[in-house]
């Protein structure tokens, strides 16, 4: 019933586990979640993220991550991974240090990378430093 | 009422938030000190893979790499308020593959603490602006006063296939210089067989092949030229007097125009627009893009046609420690030295330039492993044995520096650098002011 609230940011196989949630159980993470498809089209974006970012879910669904809503991982670090991974069909589970410009500010965070072979969806997760 | 009034204002302040989380251009606010205060998407995008310590807290920080000089610019900046660069164009990593970009900086201070910077990634519009000017200077070459030429016409080897007057007025040679290679209007340290024939195939490839640089009079004296030289076919289509040229040689073999031109007229101005676009702004030596564009020129020449080809990476022993006890203008005086002793000890097809903050690099075509450690060593020896002149006095100073030699497991101009700097790392590692090549690295594991 309650075994979304038991997803953290860290934990092994996440993927499988988001792929299952719908958008009000996404809503309920408490990281920030940003979810694309094929064609990196955002299709996910939680409350978190929302709220982390200053942009309504309306303002970032259906438009494409790395040229519409997040510019700043538009390059070899994170968007070259997540389509290399794609291309190669393979998958993709990696953790790294990044620096977003969440509402202008530059924030520290963990961005955790993920893409299955054959999953519609591919996340970028988004782990606030303190 | 007052609730519809917030509402709007929050959707504003989203509308707001979204247009600059979108705007096509890099755009940062920070504090005089360079602290951050404000970052947009872009800017995040293009910074991050320059950043050491993988944090964007701190500009001038972030931006070390590609404009060490950018604090001391601020600093310099005596005006209230203004534009401290407008659009100045810095060589960077940072491509979605991590290969060499071009970013354009502009930095602007609106008060006394606070400053605006703009970057953008220029890349492809730099490309195609050296493109035209390309073009230009091809029509310009042509379509100028004919007085100033020598015409002449080479064989497919590259040497002089016939004597005319043009030869005569702007070299001083007479008909003896007839099947001597082109080479001959050049100084003995501008020019390898190698590179004479790397500029025949840059002429088949493209059409023409153009140089400025000191060419050779027949007397030993030197004047500013440029050289062209076409394959003449393809000049012959668009030229009258190669028109000629061509119809005059034996039509059996293909050969070259060289149009050597005099321009010692033109030298201060062509030279002045050159210089800010690839030395480097403090010691006068080539830039990080001037470097990295003749590396892969050298680079692409290498596959085509593999030849000893080595490049030195060299780093100011202890910069910090100079910096700190004397202050940036010394530390400055320094690099300065640094940069006049490099320029003196290197060949003139040598390519030397500064590439990072206290970090130079050379090019040197045609050289292999002995011959790029006898000049490492050389210019080792020289920043040993003569200190800088600077305001505080003489300062002494040591370099380490890592030679890398190209080979076919060298796939691109950063994996020679990076086998350089490690080449550098065992050096420092090793005491520094000392060379080290690879086979060093051998030598001495761990």
């Amino acid at each position: 019933m309650n075994t979304h609230l038991a997803l953290e940011f860290s934990l092994p196989q996440i993927l499988d586990r988001l792929l299952v949630l719908d958008a009000a159980e996404l809503d309920r993470l408490e990281f920030g979640v940003i979810g694309i498809d094929a064609d990196t089209v955002v299709r996910d974006y939680n409350a978190l993220e929302a709220k982390m970012a200053g942009l309504s879910k309306e303002r970032v669904i259906g438009h494409p991550l790395f040229t519409v809503v997040a510019p700043c991982m538009n390059n070899f670090m994170v968007a070259q991974r997540l389509e290399d991974a794609a291309a190669a069909g393979v998958a993709l589970d990696l953790t790294l240090d990044y620096v977003l410009t969440l509402r202008m500010r530059p924030v520290k965070v963990q961005l955790r990378l993920l893409a299955g072979p054959g999953a519609a969806r591919r996340f970028v997760l988004v782990n606030r430093k303190l | 009422m007052c609730v519809d009034a917030e509402g709007d204002l929050a959707q504003e302040h989203e509308a707001l938030i979204q247009f600059v989380y979108m705007a096509p251009a890099g755009l940062v606010q920070a504090r005089s000190d360079g602290e951050i205060v404000m970052i947009n998407p872009v800017a995040a995008q293009l910074m991050m893979p320059l950043s050491r310590d993988g944090s964007l807290s701190n500009l001038f920080t972030a931006l070390q790499d590609i404009a060490p000089d950018l604090r001391s610019r601020l600093a310099a900046f005596s005006s209230p308020q203004g534009m401290i660069c407008d659009g100045v164009h810095l060589p960077a990593p940072g491509g979605t593959k991590g290969e060499q970009r071009l970013f354009s900086l502009t930095l602007i201070k609106l008060d006394d603490s606070r400053v605006m910077a703009m970057l953008q990634d220029v890349t492809w519009q730099a490309q195609r602006e050296r493109l035209l000017r390309l073009q230009e200077a091809w029509l310009h070459a042509i379509f100028t006063g004919v007085t100033d030429y020598a015409l002449i016409s080479l064989d497919a080897r590259g040497c002089v296939a016939e004597w005319n007057d043009s030869i005569g007025r702007v070299t001083g040679h007479g008909d003896d210089v007839v099947g001597r290679s082109l080479a001959v209007f050049y100084p003995e340290d501008a020019i390898t067989p190698e590179r004479v024939l790397d500029r025949l195939h840059e002429a088949e490839l493209t059409g023409w092949s153009l140089d400025d640089g000191w060419r050779l009079r027949a007397d030993g004296t030197r004047f500013w030229g440029s050289a062209m030289i076409a394959p003449q076919r393809a000049l012959a289509r668009d030229n009258p007097f190669a028109a000629a040229l061509a119809a005059d040689a034996d039509a059996a073999e293909t050969g070259y125009c060289l149009i050597v031109r005099d321009m010692s007229g033109y030298r201060e101005t062509t030279e002045t627009a050159r210089h800010a676009a690839v030395c480097d702004h403090l010691t006068g030596i080539g830039n990080r893009r001037a470097f990295f564009d003749a590396a892969e020129t050298e680079m692409g020449r290498w596959r085509r046609l593999p030849r000893p080809l080595s490049v030195l990476m060299i780093d100011v022993d202890q910069f910090k420690k100079i910096n700190d006890t004397h202050g940036h203008p010394v530390g400055d005086a320094v690099l300065r030295h640094i940069a006049s002793l490099m320029g003196a000890s290197f060949r003139e097809i040598d390519r030397v330039a500064r590439i990072g903050g206290e970090e130079f690099a050379v090019l040197l075509p045609g050289s292999d492993l002995t011959s790029a450690h006898r000049v490492a060593e050389r210019l080792r020896a020289a920043l040993e044995s003569q200190p800088a002149p600077t305001e505080a006095g003489p300062v002494h100073c040591t370099a380490s520096i890592g030679i890398a030699v190209m080979d076919e497991a060298t796939a691109s101009v950063d994996a020679l650098l990076k086998r350089a700097d490690v080449a550098l790392y065992a050096a420092k590692h090793g005491g520094r002011n000392k060379v080290c090549g690879p086979s060093m690295l051998l030598a001495e594991p761990g």
